[in-house]
C-alpha cells in the first residue's frame, strides 16, 4: 500500500554565522509515505554519509510536536504545509512522487545561524528572562485550591500556554516580529490571579527585550497564527498591546 | 510623561499609532467625499461647500496642520516598520510563500507601503491642482464672490489624463483600506475571532464603498463630457 | 562496599519530617560561596537549580538542548499524581504511597516512596502558584482524572500536556534565577566527565555542542538530572537525544548504578511502521480510561475492525483482569499486549498492534465530549497514522518509555560518591520495578524543588565555603583528556557503518532479548550479541565531520558508545535477577496464567553495580541493597 516516491530536495547548507551559505541538491528516491519529514531528513544523512559526503545538520529532539526544537522552513512556509503541526510530524504522505522541496532555515536577525538549518535562538530565553514568569520562590506558594480561577479563563490561558518556543512565528514573519511569542507568555501569565500582579512590569520588560534582540514590528500579518503548530491566536498580541499600553500610559 | 514618549516609540506604540492616525485619515476621508457629493447637488452647492470651507480661515490651517500631521505620521510609521523588515532579516528567503488559513497576508497587506507612497504622491499633484490651482471667481446667490473650483473639478476630469489616473490611484484605495480598516482595530487590541471577522468584512465594505464614491465622480464627469444628468446647470 | 540508604528511623509519617529537622543548615551569608552545577533543565533539573539559586547558593546549569525549556520532561502528556482528595474519593498520603510502592511491585524503598507521595501536594501548589494552567472545574477549582494502577481520581492534567506545562513552570522560575544572577546558564553544553578530587566530585567536563570546546567547570557539588536510558533501544518514546553518557560516564567514574534492567514499556503507543522510524509516539495512558483494548478473537482476522461483532472481539483485560480492567499497570498491559501478539491475535499490517477502541464512549457521552477530553491526541494520532480514530479503533503498542534504573541514591539523592546527587529519572529511587502513571512528574518535580534543595545543604555544610582546586588541577586535566581521545579515537576509526545502522542493531538485541519478556537464554546470547557489535562498532563506525565544530553525529556517536556498555550491564542485571517483578519478567518465572513471580525471599534488594572496566566483555561488581519492609505487607500484585 506504501509505493516509494522520489523527492528532489534543495537545502541550505552554511558552515558557520558569518560565512556564506548555499543550497546544495539531492534526489530521493525511497521515500515512505509514513515516514515524518525529520526521518526523511535522516535517510537523506545516511545516504550522504555513506557517500562520504557532510550530512546536513537540523534541530530536532522530541519528535512529537512538543519540544520545539525543529524549525524549518518547508517550500517557503515555517513547519510545512499543514496546519498546526510541527515539521517534526508532518509525514510524507503529504507530498506526492516527484515532488520539489526546498528546504531553509528560519531566517532573522535575532536567530543567527549556527551551522546548515540549525540556528540560534536564545533571544527567546532573554525575552521570559526578563519577566516570563510569577515571582514566587519555591515553598512559598499557598494551598492549590485557595485562589479559584474561573474555567474560562483557565481554559484561554491554556491556549496562550502551549506555546513551544519553536520560533515559526518569526520564521514566517514578513517583519521577522516575535510579537506572538511574547503575547503568548504574556497572555498566559497575565490571565491568572497569580500572574495578575506583576503584569504592567512583565509587558514592559518583555517587549522592550524584544526590540532588543532585533526582532521587528508586528504588521498584522497574522502569518504566525498561519504557521503556529499549535495554533495560537494573534489575540494574543492584541493582549500585548492593551498591557504594555496601559503599564505605560494610564 | 517620558513613559508615554516611551509608549508611542516602542514597537506596540508605533503600530497603534499607525492605527489611529490611520482611522483619523478613514474619517477625513469620509469628510472629503461626502463635500466631493455636493457636486451633483444644486449649481452652487459645492463652491458654497468650498468657501465654507476658506471661510473657516485660521480655524482652517489648524486642521490642515492636523491633517497634514496625521498624513505624515502616518507614512513616516508605515515607512519605518517596512524599513525595519531589512534590519530584522537581512538574508531574505530564496521561496516564500504564505500558508494560508488565518494569514491575512495578501496583495493588500503586503503592498501597504506601495499603495501608500503612491497615494501620499498624488495627494501632491492634488492639492497642487485643486488647492492652488488656477480658478474665476463666480458670484454666488447670495451675492458673495466664491472661486469656482466646480469649473475647475469638471476641467480636469474631462482630461483624459487627469480623470483617469485620479481614477486609478483612487482604485488603490480598495488596497489600502481594506488591509488598513481591519488592521488598525487589530492595532488597537480587538481580540476576538469574531470581531476581527467582521471588521475584515466591514473592512472590505467600507473601502469598496469609498472607493467607489471617489472614482465615480471622475469617470461620471469624463464620460458625460461634464454634462451628465446629475450634474444640474 | 555497604550502601548504606541513610534512610530516617522511625514512624513512616516522621521520617521526612525528622530529617529536615535534623540536617545540618547553610548559613545565608555562606550559601552564596557555594557552586553547585545541575546538569539537565528537566523537571528534576530545572526546578533543582531554580529552587537551590533561589536559596542563595552559586547555581550553572548546562543542558544539551538550544534552550532549557526543550528538556525531554516537556514530552509528558498525562499528568501528575497528589493525594489532595479534592474529590472526596478516600485518596491520602499513605494511599498515594501504596499504590506507588505496590505499583512498583515492592521494589523501591518504603522511606523514599512515603516522602513523594508526602511532598506531592507541595508540588501542585507550587505549579498552580506559577501559573500552570491545570485544568479546573466549572467551579474555578482543580479537575482531577484516574490513571493506571489507581482506584482513586489523583492524576492533575493540562490537556495532554501537563509535562509541557509543569516544566515551563520550572524552566521560567529558572530564567528569573537567571535574570537575578542566582544561575549561570550554558545549554548546548553536553557533560562528558564529572571531576572527582579525594574522593569528593568537584566539577564536570563539557563539550560546547556550538563550538565543540571543551571546557573544564568547578563546583562544591555536582547534580546530575540528565533522564533515562530509554534510548539503548534506539526505538522508545524518549527524545533523540535523550541519552545515558553523564550517568554513564559518572558510573565509569565510581558511581554505582542501580537496577538497571528495569525498564517500563509503555502499552499505548503508535507502532511501528518500517525501518526509517526514528523514534515512536506515546499516546497518553490517559485514553485507556475509556478507551476499550481488544483484538479479534480469531487469528488472522483481516475483516475491518468495525465489521468485528463485539462477541468476535477479545476485550482481554476487561476478561482477565475484571476489577481494574483497561486501567491496569502498564507492564501488565504491555505483557498482555505481547502476549496477543505472540500468539498471533494482533492486527496491522505487522501484526504487532492492538485495537484501543473509543465506539463505546463516543456512543456513551458524543463525539464532542470526547473530543473535549482527547481531541488533541486523537489529532496527533491521525497525523501520524493516516486514520481517524473517531471513525475506526486506534492501534497500539508497547514502546520503550521510562527507565525505573539509574544511578543508586540514598534517601539523600547522593550517589555513593560524596559530593555528586542524581535526581529524576536519572536516579534509581521511588519507582522500584514499575513506575505508574502520572508518577514521574512527581518524582521529579518532588526531587527538584523540595528534596535536593534541603538535602544538599545537609553535604554542603560539612564542605569548607570557597575550597577551590582550580581547574588546572591534574583531575580536571585528566578528565578532559579522556574526553577528547574518546572524541578522537571515534572520529579516527572512519569505517563503513553509520552510527544511526549501529545504534539500530543494538536497539534490536536489546529490544528482542531485554525488552518486555527475558529469559537465560535469550540474555546470554545477547550479551554475546552486544559484546561482539561494540566490538565492530569500535572498528568500523563512520563518524563524519569535525570536533571543533557543530556536529551532531559526533555527538551521537559517543552516546551510542555508552549505549553499548550499558546494554551489557542491563541483560547482566537482567540475569541476576531470576525473578519476575514489575517491569521485569523472566519467562522462568511465572504462572500457568503468565502472571509474574516474584521471589521476594532473595531478591528483595537494589542491585547496584560497580564498574570495574571494559575489555572486551564489562567488568562490573554487585554490590546489594536488601529492601526492608516495616510498614507494608508484601504480597504477589494482583489486579484481577
Amino acid at each position: 500500500m506504501s509505493k516509494d516516491m522520489t523527492i528532489h530536495l534543495k537545502y541550505w547548507k552554511q558552515a558557520g554565522p558569518d560565512v556564506p551559505g548555499h543550497f546544495e541538491e539531492y534526489t530521493l528516491d525511497t521515500v515512505n509515505e509514513h515516514m515524518s519529514f525529520l526521518e526523511m531528513l535522516d535517510v537523506l544523512n545516511e545516504e550522504l554519509q555513506l557517500q562520504g559526503k557532510e550530512p546536513v545538520e537540523f534541530d530536532y529532539d522530541c519528535r512529537e510536536g512538543i519540544c520545539g526544537s525543529c524549525n524549518l522552513v518547508i517550500n517557503g512556509q515555517a513547519h510545512g504545509p499543514k496546519a498546526e503541526v510541527a515539521c517534526c510530524q508532518l509525514h510524507m504522505r503529504n507530498y506526492k512522487d516527484g515532488d520539489k522541496i526546498t528546504i531553509e532555515p528560519p531566517r532573522a536577525a535575532a536567530f543567527p545561524i549556527i551551522k546548515d538549518l540549525v540556528v540560534d535562538r536564545s533571544a527567546f530565553d532573554r525575552i521570559i528572562e526578563v519577566g516570563g514568569y510569577v515571582s514566587v520562590k519555591t515553598g512559598s506558594a499557598q494551598e492549590a485550591n485557595a485562589l479559584p480561577v474561573e474555567k474560562e479563563k483557565s481554559d484561554e490561558a491554556f491556549e496562550y500556554a502551549a506555546c513551544i518556543g519553536c520560533g515559526a512565528c518569526v520564521a514566517a514573519c514578513p517583519n521577522a516580529s516575535a510579537s506572538l511569542f511574547t503575547g503568548a507568555k504574556l497572555a498566559h501569565l497575565n490571565k491568572f490571579p497569580q500572574g495578575e500582579v506583576e503584569r504592567s512590569n512583565r509587558a514592559v520588560a518583555m517587549v522592550d527585550q524584544m526590540k532588543e534582540e532585533g526582532f521587528g514590528d508586528c504588521s498584522n500579518f497574522a502569518e504566525c497564527e498561519a504557521v503556529c503548530p499549535k495554533g495560537i491566536s494573534i489575540s494574543a498580541i492584541a493582549e500585548m498591546r492593551r498591557d504594555y499600553m496601559k503599564a505605560l500610559v494610564s | 510623561m517620558p513613559s508615554f514618549i516611551k509608549a508611542i516609540n516602542s514597537q506596540v506604540g508605533r503600530k497603534i499609532m499607525t492605527g489611529i492616525t490611520g482611522i483619523g485619515l478613514m474619517l477625513f476621508l469620509i469628510g472629503h467625499i461626502v463635500g466631493n457629493l455636493t457636486i451633483f447637488g444644486a449649481p452652487e452647492a459645492f463652491n458654497i461647500y468650498t468657501k465654507t470651507l476658506e471661510d473657516l480661515g485660521p480655524l482652517l490651517y489648524v486642521i490642515e496642520a492636523g491633517l497634514a500631521f496625521f498624513f505624515l505620521y502616518h507614512t513616516i510609521l508605515g515607512v519605518s516598520i517596512w524599513w525595519n523588515r531589512r534590519k530584522a532579516r537581512p538574508e531574505g528567503y530564496k521561496k516564500y510563500q504564505t500558508k494560508g488559513g488565518p494569514s491575512h497576508q495578501s496583495l493588500a497587506s503586503k503592498s501597504m507601503v506601495y499603495t501608500g507612497i503612491i497615494i501620499l504622491v498624488f495627494l501632491v499633484i492634488h492639492i497642487w491642482t485643486f488647492k492652488f490651482g488656477d480658478t474665476e471667481m463666480v458670484k454666488l446667490a447670495s451675492g458673495e464672490m466664491a472661486r469656482d473650483l466646480r469649473a475647475l473639478v469638471i476641467e480636469k476630469f474631462t482630461d483624459p489624463l487627469y480623470a483617469f489616473g485620479y481614477t486609478f490611484v483612487l482604485s488603490l484605495l480598495i488596497l489600502h483600506l481594506s488591509h488598513g480598516f481591519w488592521s488598525a482595530f487589530t492595532s488597537l487590541s480587538m481580540k476576538s475571532k469574531e470581531a476581527s471577522k467582521k471588521v475584515q468584512m466591514g473592512a472590505y465594505g467600507f473601502a469598496i464603498v469609498i472607493m467607489l464614491m471617489f472614482i465615480f465622480i471622475p469617470l461620471y464627469i469624463y464620460f458625460t463630457g461634464g454634462e451628465g444628468s446629475l450634474i444640474s446647470y | 562496599m555497604k550502601l548504606d540508604s541513610k534512610a530516617p528511623e522511625g514512624p513512616l509519617e516522621e521520617k521526612w519530617r525528622k530529617h529536615k529537622k535534623e540536617m545540618k543548615l547553610v548559613a545565608p551569608n555562606n550559601k552564596r560561596k557555594y557552586e553547585v552545577i545541575v546538569v539537565g533543565t528537566g523537571l528534576a533539573g530545572g526546578a533543582a537549580a531554580a529552587s537551590m539559586a533561589e536559596l542563595g547558593y552559586n547555581v550553572k546549569s548546562f543542558c544539551i538542548q538550544d534552550s532549557a525549556r526543550r528538556a525531554h520532561s516537556i514530552a509528558a502528556q498525562g499528568g501528575i499524581n497528589a493525594a489532595k482528595n479534592y474529590p472526596n474519593d478516600g485518596d491520602s498520603i499513605w494511599r498515594l504511597f501504596y499504590d506507588t510502592i505496590k505499583g512498583g511491585d515492592y521494589r523501591s524503598r518504603e522511606s523514599n516512596v512515603y516522602r513523594l507521595a508526602e511532598v506531592a501536594n507541595e508540588i501542585i501548589d507550587q505549579a498552580v502558584a506559577q501559573g500552570v494552567p491545570f485544568a479546573r472545574e466549572y467551579g474555578g477549582l482543580l479537575a482531577n482524572r484516574s490513571f493506571g494502577g489507581a482506584q482513586v481520581s489523583r492524576t492533575f492534567y493540562a490537556r495532554g500536556q501537563t509535562g509541557q506545562q509543569l516544566l515551563l513552570g520550572a524552566y521560567q522560575a529558572m530564567m528569573r534565577q537567571v535574570n537575578e544572577g542566582g544561575i549561570e546558564y550554558h545549554p548546548r553544553h553536553e557533560m562528558l566527565d564529572v571531576v572527582i578530587i579525594d574522593g569528593q566530585a568537584r566539577g564536570i567536563i563539557t563539550r560546547d555542542l556550538v563550538s565543540g570546546e571543551l571546557k573544564r567547570w568547578e563546583a562544591d557539588a555536582v547534580v546530575l538530572a540528565t533522564g533515562g536510558y530509554g534510548n539503548v533501544f534506539y526505538l522508545s518514546t524518549n527524545a533523540k537525544n535523550s541519552n545515558v553518557t553523564a550517568a554513564w560516564r559518572a558510573h565509569k567514574k565510581g558511581a554505582l548504578f542501580a537496577n538497571p534492567c528495569y525498564v517500563q514499556v509503555h502499552p499505548t503507543c503508535i507502532p511501528v511502521s518500517g525501518d526509517y522510524q526514528s523514534k515512536l509516539t506515546l499516546m497518553s495512558e490517559s485514553l485507556r480510561n475509556d478507551g476499550r483494548v481488544w483484538v479479534p478473537r480469531k487469528k488472522g482476522d483481516d475483516r475491518h475492525p468495525n465489521d468485528i461483532p463485539d462477541e468476535e472481539r477479545f476485550y482481554y483485560l476487561e476478561e482477565k483482569y475484571p476489577s481494574f480492567g483497561n486501567l491496569v499497570p502498564r507492564d501488565v498491559a504491555s505483557r498482555n499486549a505481547k502476549i496477543v501478539c505472540d500468539e498471533g491475535l494482533g492486527v496491522g499490517p505487522t501484526g504487532l498492534s492492538v485495537y484501543l477502541d473509543f465506539r463505546d464512549v463516543i456512543k456513551r457521552d458524543g463525539k464532542e465530549t470526547v473530543a473535549a477530553k482527547y481531541g488533541n491526541l486523537f489529532d496527533m494520532y491521525e497525523n501520524i497514522a493516516g486514520e481517524n480514530p473517531y471513525e475506526q479503533p486506534m492501534r497500539i503498542y508497547p514502546a520503550v518509555h521510562y527507565t525505573m534504573g539509574g544511578l543508586w541514591v540514598d534517601y539523600n539523592l547522593m550517589t555513593n560518591i560524596p559530593g555528586l546527587f542524581a535526581t529524576g529519572e536519572a536516579n534509581f529511587s521511588d519507582h522500584g520495578a514499575n513506575r505508574l502513571g502520572a508518577s514521574a512528574l512527581m518524582q521529579g518535580l518532588s526531587d527538584g524543588y523540595f528534596v535536593l534543595p534541603a538535602t544538599i545543604g545537609n553535604y554542603l555544610a560539612d564542605v569548607k565555603p570557597g575550597t577551590r582546586y582550580g581547574t588546572d588541577h591534574n583531575a580536571f586535566i585528566e578528565a578532559e583528556k579522556g574526553a577528547q581521545d574518546q572524541i578522537d579515537k571515534l572520529l579516527n576509526v572512519n569505517g563503513k557503518r553509520t552510527i544511526v545502522d549501529f545504534h539500530r542493531t543494538l536497539g534490536k538485541i536489546v529490544w528482542d532479548n531485554i525488552g518486555i519478556a527475558r529469559n537465560k537464554e535469550d540474555l546470554e546470547k545477547a550479551i554475546k550479541e552486544i559484546q561482539e557489535l561494540r566490538e565492530e562498532f569500535w572498528t568500523n563506525v563512520y563518524v563524519p565531520g569535525e570536533k571543533n565544530n557543530y556536529n551532531k553525529y559526533l555527538e551521537f556517536a559517543g552516546r551510542v558508545a555508552d549505549f553499548f556498555e550499558l546494554a551489557e550491564l542491563m541483560a547482566r542485571d537482567a540475569l541476576e535477577r531470576e525473578e519476575s517483578c514489575g517491569c521485569h519478567l523472566r519467562e522462568e518465572y511465572q504462572s500457568e496464567e503468565g502472571e509474574a513471580i516474584r521471589n521476594d525471599e532473595d531478591f528483595s534488594y537494589v542491585a547496584a553495580w560497580e564498574f570495574k572496566g571494559v575489555n572486551g566483555q564489562l567488568q562490573e561488581e554487585l554490590h546489594k541493597e536488601n529492601l526492608e519492609f516495616e510498614f507494608v505487607e508484601l504480597k504477589q500484585r494482583s489486579y484481577k
